[in-house]
């Protein structure tokens, strides 16, 4: 990268690193190649194939195998170029050193792309490994683009193509287009995004990034128009300079939510200053993040939930907040987290006060803000009342409301019921959902769940149900107090940033 | 930000085998720049030395200054708050002696009356290039480590945010009686700093520390620039 020859302000050329690609093809193909099934014994290929049915893939699926006949209801091509007509994607997931030839008849079979899926490339370090890969480079480069190799593809809930051992990810799309190197991590995170709420527009898992990677696929995401919000797991970059540019200019136009893996300090640098010996890679690589204007998160349930907050929230910051729920702990835990964040709680008005006041019970509440309703079986139409009423004050830009639907086994067992029939989940959803219409402030759901242990599956099966009710209506949940505002601060980061008062 | 000269003064130092520049060597590279360092005069005869004194005026601070020399403070080889001629060749002759015959002469340097050290410095990362560092300098630096890095070139933009991004940020204030930091000057400073980096490929790594306020005025008090040190990918 230092290398090269800059221009009089000092940077390299900006000539296009990055070739064309037909993505519209890549993302949603009509006919896609799958290349390294086998009807004897477990093969990826003949696991993303059954994936793919699953998913209810629309287009046709070409199966290919040497010994031909038929896989999971299809017809079996002997080999790519006996398959009529061109083809628009390919999976490929024969063995390594059968991967180029594969690439290259899909190339001249008119594929825009494929992913590789199969191991036993630069990433295992040896000579073979890397020569290999060096072929695949140089046969993408003759017009056929790679994701791969070593990855697990594509997921688009649009067209149906989906990761490598995921038959049951949601078809529905959304917001979040997510990268990722590693494709256990890309995996993960679809599953953990299914019952969390997020939903996607498009997704990579493109392993060795022999080809396309992370720096061209930002800029490809920061035009999409089905894309809000960007969400990257990287190790490493191929290169830091285009990285660094594409992710600044991608983070200027929607939130980049990343997570780097690999953050700890890289030891025995021979280095001679105070300065070096400070700017180890983890330290650099925070800055350059933070530089780029990116959100940095720490796992991948922080970036969930970051992702979360960035798809169903108003695109602004957030200056205060009410929050309400029972319990006076939680309130105190509520404005310390609140306060770590930046983020004000601030009293309620008299006026506003009083008003919430009348419908509280007379002992043991508080409308100060936090609102402690002291009543865990508060009915939905007075939360919804109450809120309308705190979403008067100025000072509050969203709302949070803590449910503690575990206190519901109490009637449940008195009215020998069981729990599910007896918390109101609908109704709560449709109170809040309510809320938001009528006030035109967002509102946080938290469902904390102390019961989780094996003699309250029903418990957690009603959480899960309460917590489906909530997203259904659009309104983001979270486990805890904490992660609500630790996904809002996120937002007050990036929105706050640009406005340029951090 | 010419930087003008400034290669020459690397060059000539790369053509002596040299892998760092000396104190006085380094602050001119960064006056070239237009980053404010101490005024200062360099002595090799003792006859020069109550000259020089009286050009910079007193109190002074008087250093051995050589390209070999890291660690001045604990050789003994700072000597600080000189008032008068007598004092300074007093200290000529006993950083003379600390030398022990390397190469190099004294520097006789302005005395920059401040509490407030910053560190600023340059490391280039082997993914990201030139990279410049900002925080909290002096004795704080090693024990603390309150510093945070960007890439070069560095907008005007970057350089401000790292001033908010360190935890003792609070120090920029005006605090105590004394006025808040000259947030353009410092910003100004950082994006040369990084300049420099994107300049000159034989630069390896720059530590400008400390950088002590005067006033609400930066200046470089002592600095450190390191030679093309051979690096290894991470």
């Amino acid at each position: 990268m230092t290398n090269k020859v800059k221009d009089k302000a000092g940077r390299v050329p900006a000539a296009d690193p990055f070739g064309t690609a037909d993505f519209e093809r890549i993302f949603h193909p009509r006919r896609i190649v799958v290349a390294g099934v086998s009807s004897e014994g477990f093969s990826y290929g003949g696991a993303l194939l059954k994936s793919l049915q699953a998913m209810g893939f629309e287009g046709e699926i070409l199966p290919v195998n040497p010994r031909g006949g038929t896989f999971s209801g299809l017809p079996v091509f002997p080999s790519v170029e006996e398959i009529p007509g061109s083809v628009d994607f390919a999976v490929i997931a024969v063995a390594a050193k059968a991967v180029p030839a594969v690439l290259e008849v899909c190339r001249l079979k008119g594929a825009a792309g494929a992913e590789i899926m199969s191991s036993g490339f630069s990433e295992t370090g040896t000579p073979e490994g890397k020569a290999l890969e060096n072929e695949i480079r140089e046969i993408a480069a003759r017009g056929i683009r790679v994701i791969g190799p070593n990855c697990f593809g594509i997921y688009c809930p649009r067209s149906g193509l989906t990761y490598l051992p995921n038959p049951d990810l949601p078809r529905e799309s959304g917001p979040v287009a997510f990268l990722s190197q590693s494709g256990g991590m890309a995996s993960d995170f679809a599953n953990a995004g299914k019952w969390m709420g997020l939903r996607f527009s498009k997704t990579v898992s493109y392993g060795n990034g022999a080809d396309l990677r992370e720096a061209e696929l930002l800029r490809y995401f920061r035009e999409d128009g089905e894309t809000g919000v960007i969400a990257l797991y990287i190790e490493g970059v191929g290169d830091g300079d285009a990285f660094f540019r594409e992710l600044r200019a991608a983070a200027r136009k929607k939130p980049v939510v990343v997570l780097k893996g690999g953050l700890s300090e890289a030891g025995g640098r021979s280095v001679a200053s105070h300065t070096a010996s400070m700017g180890g890679s983890g330290r650099i690589w925070r800055s350059i993040l933070r530089q780029a204007g990116a959100v940095q998160v720490e796992d991948m349930t922080e970036m969930a939930e970051a992702c979360l907050a960035f798809s169903l929230l108003p695109k602004r910051a957030v200056r205060g907040i009410s929050v309400t729920g029972g319990g006076g702990a939680l309130g105190i835990a509520a404005c310390d987290a609140a306060e770590s964040m930046g983020i004000a709680v601030p009293p309620l008005g008299d006026g506003v006060r009083k008003e919430v006041l009348a419908l509280l019970p007379r002992s043991g509440a508080s409308a100060a803000n936090p609102i402690d309703v002291a009543n865990p079986y508060t009915p939905p139409e007075t939360l919804k009342r109450i809120l309308g009423i705190a979403a008067r004050e100025d000072g509050i830009d969203l709302q949070i409301m803590v449910f503690l639907l575990h206190h519901f086994k109490h009637i449940a067992l008195t009215e020998g019921k069981p729990i599910a029939e007896v918390v109101p989940c609908a109704a709560f959803a449709d109170s809040m959902a309510d809320v938001v219409r009528e006030t035109g402030k967002p509102v946080c759901i938290v469902l904390p769940n102390t019961k989780r242990g094996i003699e309250d599956l029903d418990i957690v099966a009603l959480h899960a149900r309460a917590r489906q009710a909530f997203l259904e209506r659009g309104l983001p949940v979270f486990d805890e107090i904490r992660n609500a505002l630790r996904a809002v601060g996120h937002m007050n980061r990036y929105y706050g940033g640009k406005e340029g008062n951090p | 930000m010419s930087g003008n000269g400034a290669a020459e003064i690397v060059e000539k130092a790369l053509r002596e085998g040299r892998r760092t520049l000396s104190e006085h060597e380094s602050k001119q590279v960064l006056a070239r720049y237009g980053i404010p360092v101490t005024r200062e005069r360099l002595v090799e005869r003792r006859q020069d030395v109550p000259k020089a004194a009286g050009e910079i005026g007193y109190p002074l601070v008087m250093k051995g200054c050589s390209a070999g020399i890291a660690h001045k403070t604990e050789r003994g080889l700072i000597h600080v708050d000189l008032r008068n001629a007598g004092e300074a060749v007093e200290a000529y002759d006993a950083i003379l002696a600390g030398m022990n015959g390397e190469p190099g002469g004294v520097l006789v340097q302005e005395m920059v009356r401040g509490r407030r050290e910053l560190v600023m410095g340059m490391t280039r990362d082997p993914q990201f290039g030139p990279c410049v560092m900002f925080g909290l300098g002096g004795i704080f630096t090693e024990i603390l480590h309150d510093v945070c890095f960007r890439r070069a070139p560095l907008e005007r933009g970057d350089a401000l945010s790292m001033m908010g991004e360190i935890r003792g940020r609070g120090i920029l204030d005006a605090a105590r009686g004394m006025e808040a930091a000259d947030r353009d000057r410092l910003a100004d400073m950082l994006v040369r700093v990084g300049r420099i980096g994107l300049d000159l490929d034989a630069v390896a790594e720059i530590d400008l520390n400390p950088v002590i306020l005067a006033g609400k005025n930066p200046v470089v008090v002592d600095a450190l620039v390191i030679l093309d040190v051979p690096r290894r990918k991470l």
